[in-house]
């Protein structure tokens, strides 16, 4: 029986001693201080492409831009997006673009602690300093909202955030953007499009027990996302099975319309709504050539 | 082979909503609000062809169609949504019924749009061009950070002067606007 308690002792200081050097593993990388000067109209354009406006805004109730607030409800429990206005108690009026580049491209806040991949930033990684440059000018012209988000709702074992250090070294992967040779400019801008800022992957390619997605079945469409709904696989052979043409493509990211005259719904009306619909014919065109995998 | 009807199917559905799957088995007042989506679903195929400039405008066929939708807004489609009829085929969130409300002006702006969509099919397409979002009730650009998505329908006199597809655009995000709350989305 002693030995038995003492061994029992023993794991739990071992256990005890895990949780305490995940909280002080240190994962911030050095400081990014980025000397561009940023262009706010062009990092605004970034901003709706990545996503930023439409999750960091509660539109449908009627929240401030950037405010945070909205939910997201997953099988971990539910996220609120967080408060990225200027103000410097409930948003990040007192980050430096130091601050704002590793959060962005790091997953990593100004306090050491790593963001839950709720928010895409494993996609944001291919940000140029100049990308980040214009995105962080223009969230310096969000009006400040002294109201913070909700705090995140999440079941257990998820509310120990430095268990995503352990998430963070099993699942991600530190590669920026490579074009592919051979193929042309336009296909190549949608694939940094696709594989960055719009972040596609992140609903449709379904993710395995710990939430990383399953990177052989890439755009293969997944089920129970936030709300209970589903994104339909959107590669290349799907598409072009189903009939999706280059016009039709670019025509739905814009408004809304598929081919069979319905109008998308659920989260992907919100994308489009908040997202894709602001982008350049250049970019959807980008996006479409790369996603249809057309060459001219 | 189960794996390709499967994505098959979702792909299907991802084309068509869920509208030919579940249609199938959907009865009574149910099978009545989906065949009314299909019928302006069958509209806002025809007219997007022509704002994709891929059949000549067509300005009789705009007011037609901008018709049919109109006859489905309104009470006529809220009177096809009544309580409990959620469940079972429906893919009707029953969030529709705990803001009944938001419900209803969704229903009644269609109407306004429709009734816009008539009143501008004469003023034909917007100058083609690389423009993202200038037809959209926001007023927001893509070079600022600001802008709701809940914006108010435009008077009468401003829909019937605005370009054919502007207006369309408007249509199809009034469609949207249930769609993106109301309305369950399945493989």
């Amino acid at each position: 029986m002693r030995r038995l308690f003492l061994l029992g002792a023993a794991g739990a200081a071992l256990g005890l001693l895990t949780l305490v050097s995940l909280e002080f593993w240190p994962i911030r990388p050095a400081s990014q201080d980025i000397n561009l000067t940023g262009d706010a109209g062009r990092g605004a354009y970034l901003a709706r492409m990545s996503g930023c406006i439409a999750c960091h805004t509660d539109a449908e109730n009627g929240g401030a831009p950037l405010a945070g607030g909205l939910a997201l409800r997953t099988d971990f429990g539910t996220f609120y997006s967080p408060n990225l206005t200027t103000d410097t108690d409930a948003g990040i009026g007192s980050w430096s673009v130091s601050d704002f580049a590793i959060a962005v491209r790091n997953g990593v806040s100004p306090d050491g602690k790593p963001y839950y991949p709720a928010f895409p930033y494993p996609f944001y990684r291919s940000f140029s300093d100049q990308d980040v440059a214009d995105l962080w000018a223009a969230f310096q012209t969000v009006p400040p909202v002294a109201t913070p988000s909700k705090p995140q709702d999440l079941k257990l074992p998820f509310t120990f955030r430095s268990g995503l250090k352990i998430w963070r070294a099993a699942f991600l992967e530190d590669q920026g953007f490579t074009p592919t040779e051979g193929k042309s400019t336009v296909w190549n801008r949608g694939k940094f499009i696709v594989e960055g800022p719009a972040h596609c992957a992140a609903c449709h390619t379904p993710r395995n027990f710990a939430g990383a997605r399953q990177a052989e079945l890439d755009l293969h469409g997944a089920g129970g996302l936030p709300g209970g709904e589903d994104a339909p696989p959107i590669f290349k052979g799907e598409l072009i099975e189903n009939g999706w043409t280059l016009a039709t493509f670019k025509y739905a990211l814009r408004t809304g319309v598929s081919p069979s005259g319905d109008v998308l719904g659920g989260s992907m009306g919100e994308v489009i709504r908040d997202g894709t619909s602001f982008l350049s014919d250049e970019d959807l065109t980008a996006i479409s050539t790369f996603l249809l995998d057309e060459e001219d | 082979m189960y794996v390709r009807i499967t994505l098959a199917g979702a792909a299907l559905a991802s084309l068509t909503a869920v509208s030919v799957l579940a249609h199938s088995g959907a009865t009574g007042i149910v099978k009545e609000r989906m065949d009314g989506m299909s019928a302006m679903a069958k509209v806002v195929k025809s007219l997007s062809s022509m704002m994709r400039k891929e059949v000549p405008f067509d300005a009789e066929k705009v007011r037609l169609g901008a018709g049919i939708i109109q006859a489905h807004s309104g009470d006529n489609m809220l009177r096809l949504f009544p309580e409990g009829s959620d469940g079972g085929m429906s893919v009707a969130k029953p969030e529709i019924w705990e803001d009944w409300k938001k419900f209803e002006g969704y229903a009644n702006d269609l109407g306004l749009l429709a009734r816009g969509l008539a009143a501008a099919a004469d003023n034909g397409l917007a100058m083609a061009g690389g423009a993202s979002n200038t037809s959209t009730m926001m007023g927001t650009s893509s070079t600022s950070m600001m802008g709701t998505t809940t914006a108010m329908v435009p008077s009468p006199d401003m829909l019937a002067a605005m370009p054919t597809d502007g207006v369309f655009n408007m249509v199809a995000q009034a469609c949207a606007a249930c769609h993106t709350q109301y309305r369950l989305e399945k493989n």
